[in-house]
């Protein structure tokens, strides 16, 4: 049973078609890239994933429940755009910013649990953040405020993990340390991952489904599938050529 | 020289004043930080209003400006978050619309008088035991509530669309922060002014920013900051008798540039 189910999705704004028919289905543990042009419609489909816009037309399920009646939006972790872009002047710690993820489920006026402690306290031992908890946001690089951002995410213990354009803002080596972090979550908790990304490099190796939106499903299946010159160009219009490069042995 | 707390007067400026700065300062905190710094402002010259409808229709001068404050503070809300206008645009539009409805209305009643100037600039003798009453229920009220919610308006206030997306209602919660600042912009302009309360809001938590420590301990210096000022600026205008809005926003002033030195 898919744990989020699309069918025939249609978003419009002042009848102009951002999404149009879009259908998939997503399974328990898939590691998803989102793929498309700017402007193809990448984050209105994660913001009707998330409940933050309603379709015009067509059916979102997750866990089985139509989206306008999922009231555990703990079970999905969200990390927006530009984290590493952050206000630096937020007076934020590390522990304050991963102790919101449970603001939600808090009720008025009660102070975390030991539980939720403990839950915190996991999130960021899996996020490799325990170190600098005390630290404030505005001392941390881009990498680092990602981790930060993922773990408040982790902490209400979600099933499905949503990231748009995670590596945006940050240095190639920190974006392939972020990409293996991404893909242990995956891999060793068990987490279904979405994530947009224009790095189509990034896709080839981990993740086991391809989405690719200009407004229309282009494309629906495997990286290896996807990363075929006729993938590409009809997803962004233009003639494209993949080249693959092996270094000693691996593809790189 | 503590002969001051033998007046009635300044003992309720003193309980209205602490009460209030320690509104202001936390509210403050949740508007600076949401880069919403013109509200404050925009709601004391829409109070302004409220003043010039109660000098025409003889009605409260306290009740008025608090109705009008937060009537238009819900429609100010309403447009930004659910029509998605620019939010310094529409606080601009009720800042220069308020004030000049203000200024028509205070023209066809008596004109500028001596009471007028007090709401613009505030006034140590023109708190009164209604005041002090309504001032004192309605702080312990907000801190309760600002207190309650704490986790979820810091939330909302450094990431609204991924606390909504968590399952946070930030409609209700933006709309009540700006309630319970437009009350508290109408309760503040007899002792801070009009044209000065936006100061004290933004003054405090702008100072504590230099400090760049975490949130709780940031809003604890801007409660210490606002305080201090609110009691000096007290003192000081009680004994040069000058304007105690100008005083107290003077004082928070200094705090912030030396502040600003201290941190360079």
């Amino acid at each position: 049973m898919p744990i989020i189910q699309l069918q025939g999705l249609d978003y419009q704004v002042a009848n102009q078609v951002i999404l149009q028919n879009i259908s998939f289905d997503i399974h328990q543990g898939d590691y998803v890239a989102l793929l498309g042009p700017n402007g193809g419609g990448k984050t209105t489909l994660i913001k009707l994933l998330l409940g933050l816009l309603t379709p015009t037309k067509g059916e979102i399920k997750i866990f089985n429940i139509d989206q306008k009646s999922f009231t555990k939006c703990n079970k999905i972790g969200y990390v927006p755009q530009n984290v590493s872009l952050f206000d630096s002047n937020f007076p934020l710690s590390v522990y304050e910013t991963v102790s919101l993820g449970l603001a939600a489920k808090k009720s008025w006026f009660s102070f975390l649990t030991k539980i939720e402690r403990e839950q915190i306290d996991a999130a960021m031992d899996t996020a490799s953040i325990s170190h600098f908890k005390d630290k404030n946001l505005s001392e941390l690089s881009g990498g680092q405020r990602q981790r930060v951002m993922i773990a408040r995410a982790l902490v209400s213990q979600p099933e499905i993990l949503i990231l748009d354009e995670p590596s945006t803002g940050v240095d190639i080596v920190t974006q392939k340390k972020f990409y293996q972090f991404l893909k242990h979550l995956n891999r060793e908790k068990k987490l279904t991952i979405i994530f947009i990304t224009h790095d189509l490099g990034v896709i080839a190796d981990d993740v086991n489904y391809v989405l690719a939106v200009n407004q229309k499903l282009v494309f629906a299946g495997t990286s290896e599938e996807m990363l075929s010159c006729e993938s590409v160009s009809e997803l962004y219009g233009t003639k494209s050529h993949i080249v693959h490069h092996h270094c000693r042995g691996h593809e790189c | 020289m503590l002969d001051i707390f033998d007046y009635d007067f300044m003992q309720r400026a003193f309980v209205v004043g602490v009460a209030l700065s320690l509104l202001t300062a936390l509210l403050g905190s949740f508007i600076v930080l949401k880069r919403y710094a013109m509200l404050p402002d925009a709601l004391s010259h829409i109070a302004l209003l409220g003043v010039g409808i109660g000098l025409v229709t003889h009605s409260s001068p306290i009740y008025m400006p608090i109705f009008v404050a937060v009537i238009a503070g819900i429609a100010i809300e309403y447009l930004r978050y659910k029509k998605k206008l620019y939010s310094d645009a529409i606080l601009s539009i009720f800042l220069s619309g308020a004030l000049a409805m203000a200024i028509v209305l205070i023209n066809l009643s008596d004109g500028f008088n001596a009471s007028l100037f007090s709401y613009l600039f505030g006034s140590i003798t023109a708190v009164s035991d209604e005041e002090m009453g309504i001032t004192v229920i309605f702080t312990l009220f907000a801190l309760i509530i600002l207190l309650g919610s704490y986790r979820q308006m810091l939330f909302v206030t450094l990431d609204e669309e991924t606390a909504q997306a968590s399952g946070i209602n930030v409609f209700w919660l933006n709309l009540m922060l700006v309630v319970l600042s437009a009350v508290t912009v109408a309760l503040s302009m007899r002792i801070v002014g009009i044209l000065l309360i936006g100061a004290l809001m933004v003054l405090p938590i702008s100072t504590a920013l230099l400090y760049k420590e975490n949130f709780l301990k940031t809003v604890v210096i801007a409660i210490i900051f606002s305080i201090v000022s609110v009691i000096s600026g007290l003192f000081i205008s009680f004994y040069l008798a000058i304007s105690s809005g100008a005083a107290i926003v003077l004082v928070a002033l200094s705090f912030f540039i030396l502040s600003l030195f201290i941190n360079i």
